[in-house]
């Protein structure tokens, strides 16, 4: 369905590219865990998608044709839900509906019937005339999703969709999307939430720094980096340990402990342990969680400073 | 899509009370409090002037000056013995002193060398008022003298109604327009600036939508930016007709009912004001877009807006009549497109102009709406970051 080929993008007056050889692939029926801090690229790479920003570098294909000339020709196939709530405030649910309904070039028993379609989607039908402003989050969180579906795209692409809601409208928002992925939509799903991405992701991609750092399904993500094992230890300076773990995988600082991602039987490493001297005062291993792997491969530093 | 994007923005603007205050009810009260303020700046009060009269010559030439006075300005205050006092704080605004050998010099058949008449006015008066009220004595005076020459001769006396002032025809040189008034010059400048403030209504809606994410969202839909632009374009191009309907009612109507002059529409041309009242419309909507598409946050849509209609206004004849102004801020003033559009009304409203006499500033706001609606279009299609 997407194709997005070696993509690049710098802004006017940009110090570096926000964008730099991304690729990446989304299919129908699918749900693509776009993960990634702040600044990574992640409102970028929608914005070309969202038709807001012009291809600089590479291409972004829609079943094979680029996707200017398929926005130029129906503009309605990809839709965009953003992470504000992009509507207008003062107007009613049901005003936003038949608003945004008609820029997307719904008319007569159409519209009305997409309407009434996305209203009940969303279960908003007990609010169609309440003003947006007075909505609850979770409500206003319904109300972008189900603007997002008037046009019935088949592309759709939620940019962080959960923010700020309650437990179970965050739990009818997920349900949501991935009842519109297993209905044949692709989707692309941004979160800073990893056991979101978790749950409903077939295909996770974590950008920073305007680079893909990994691509795949979160099956392979997540055995790529095999094994990890966290350890706090007695008896041995935090140098020593750490050169002593050096010599059977990778090894991060996480405070007072230290994790060691394996490529030796963990047996192994507390035998050298004991061998040392050391005192192992707490152990944990196994697979590393998506969450680990995102903080070790985009490092620790806040982004936002 | 058109229509459906202005009923959006309609509701919007319905919604927006304070919004809805500044674009009507604003410029209603500024109409109302300056016509009545300046009410009588255009019809000076020289009969209603509190005065007195220092008689110090009792002879028959200065007791007759004294009496066309009180003809011309109503009866005087009694001379009060503080009326220094009086006239320095104000409570009295003048006071004549009709000096002792008066009647005398005024029977002389020759012309006077030295003052036998004092004008006191109070320190505040009017200097226009002052000079008309010094105008007014030395006419009244070189009457008197001319009638006592005059009986001196064998010639026949003057008929009841002969008068120096039966010499002078003064009338404002034009058509049949209307004659000038407080609410003849302030209708217009009112609604000019009323109409130039729907800049701080549009963009700040603008700022809401773009921080939002609807208008990013209408532009994925696939909303053409032309569209976006007409379809708040329009709607304030109605705010305006509305504006300009509201405006005129109130000169005609409520001005009398609160005790100002009215606004005479009479012998207008309906052509001509409804072409100024077009140009100064897409000038104003043209300009709010542009600013509306320059600006980015919320706190500068609600400060460069209004700055800049206020700023437009007081140089451009607004709140100062440009008349009033000295030559240098006269050149100034003529850069405000503010000032473009108040020059077509009042060409139109108090000069009877045509069509043609007023393109000379529909043009120059029709320029200056297309500059402007170019200026909104490039930013409106830089890339956001």
């Amino acid at each position: 369905m997407l194709e997005i080929k070696h993509l690049g993008y710098r802004y006017p007056k940009a110090p570096g590219a926000a964008l730099s050889d991304v690729s990446l692939a989304a299919k129908r029926g699918g749900i693509l865990g776009l993960l990634g801090p702040n600044g990574a690229g992640k409102t970028t790479l929608i914005s070309h998608l969202a038709g807001l920003l012009p291809v600089q570098q590479g291409e972004i294909l829609i079943d094979g044709e680029p996707l200017a000339a398929v926005r130029a020709k129906t503009p309605t196939r990809i839709a965009v839900a953003p992470q504000e709530y992009a509507f207008y405030p003062m107007l009613s649910v049901a005003e936003n509906l038949a608003c945004f309904a008609a820029a997307g070039r719904l008319s007569g028993a159409k519209k009305h019937e997409r309407i009434a379609a996305c209203l009940a989607f969303a279960q908003l039908e007990r609010f169609a005339d309440t003003r947006a402003e007075h909505l609850s989050g979770g409500l206003k969180r319904r109300l972008n999703l189900a603007i997002a579906l008037l046009p019935e795209p088949e592309l759709m692409l939620f940019d962080e969709p959960t923010v700020g809601v309650d437990p179970q409208s965050r739990a009818f928002v997920l349900d949501a999307i991935k009842a519109l992925a297993s209905q044949g939509a692709a989707v692309i799903y941004t979160s800073h939430y990893m056991e979101e991405i978790e749950a409903i992701a077939d295909q996770v991609v974590i950008l920073d720094h305007g680079r893909v750092l990994r691509a795949g399904s979160l099956d392979e993500l997540l055995s790529q980096d095999a094994y990890a094992m966290t350890l706090a230890a007695d008896g041995i300076t935090a140098e020593a340990l750490t050169t002593l773990l050096s010599h059977f995988g990778t090894v991060e600082q996480l405070g007072e402990r230290v994790r060691l991602h394996l490529n030796v039987p963990p047996a192994t490493v507390l035998a050298a342990l004991d061998a040392a001297g050391a005192h192992v005062r707490h152990a944990e291993f196994g697979r590393a969680n998506l969450e680990q792997l995102f903080m070790s491969l985009t490092k620790r530093s806040l982004r936002d400073s | 899509m058109l229509a459906a994007l202005i009923k959006k923005e309609l509701l919007a603007l319905v919604r927006d009370v304070h919004g809805l205050a500044a674009l009507f009810v604003m410029p209603v009260i500024f109409i109302i409090i300056m016509s009545l303020a300046l009410k009588d700046y255009y019809s000076p009060p020289q009969r209603s002037l509190r005065y007195a009269i220092d008689a110090q010559d009792s002879g028959a030439l200065a007791t007759s000056l004294a009496t066309a006075w009180q003809r011309q300005h109503g009866a005087p205050e009694t001379l009060p013995s503080d009326w220094q006092q009086q006239l320095r704080d104000g409570r009295l605004k003048y006071v004549l002193v009709l000096q002792p050998g008066l009647s005398d010099e005024l029977a002389l058949p020759s012309l006077p060398t030295s003052a036998r008449i004092q004008l006191l006015a109070e320190p505040g008066l009017d200097g226009n008022l002052y000079n008309t009220l010094k105008a007014e004595l030395a006419g009244n005076a070189g009457e008197l003298k001319a009638r006592a020459a005059l009986a001196e001769t064998d010639a026949p006396p003057p008929p009841p109604d002969a008068s120096m002032h039966a010499l002078v025809k003064a009338e404002r040189f034009g058509n049949n327009g209307p004659r000038p008034s407080a609410v003849q010059q302030n209708v217009p400048a009112w609604l000019v600036f009323g109409m130039f403030f729907v800049i701080a209504s549009l963009s700040s809606l603008f700022v809401a939508e773009r921080g939002s994410g609807a208008l990013a969202r209408l532009q994925s839909l696939g909303v053409p930016r032309s569209v976006l632009l007409a379809s708040k374009a329009l709607p304030y191009l109605g705010v305006n007709a509305l504006q300009a309907a509201l405006m005129l009612a109130v000169g005609v109507w409520l001005m009398p009912l609160l005790g100002g002059d009215a606004l005479s529409l009479a012998g207008i041309h309906w052509g001509a004001l409804l072409t100024a009242l077009a140009a100064i419309g897409l000038a104003a909507v043209s300009m709010a877009l542009a600013l509306a598409c320059a600006v980015r946050t919320h706190a500068q849509a609600a400060a460069i807006g209004p700055i800049a209609n206020v700023l437009m206004a007081a140089i451009g004849g607004i709140m100062v009549p440009k008349f009033v102004m000295p030559a240098a801020m006269q050149k100034l003033a003529e850069l405000s497109p503010m000032n473009w559009g108040l020059e077509a009304l009042l060409n139109v409203l108090l000069r009877g102009g045509d069509v043609a006499s007023t393109l000379p500033h529909v043009l120059r706001l029709g320029g200056f709406a297309a500059l402007m609606f170019v200026i909104a279009l490039l930013l409106f299609q830089r890339p956001a970051r």
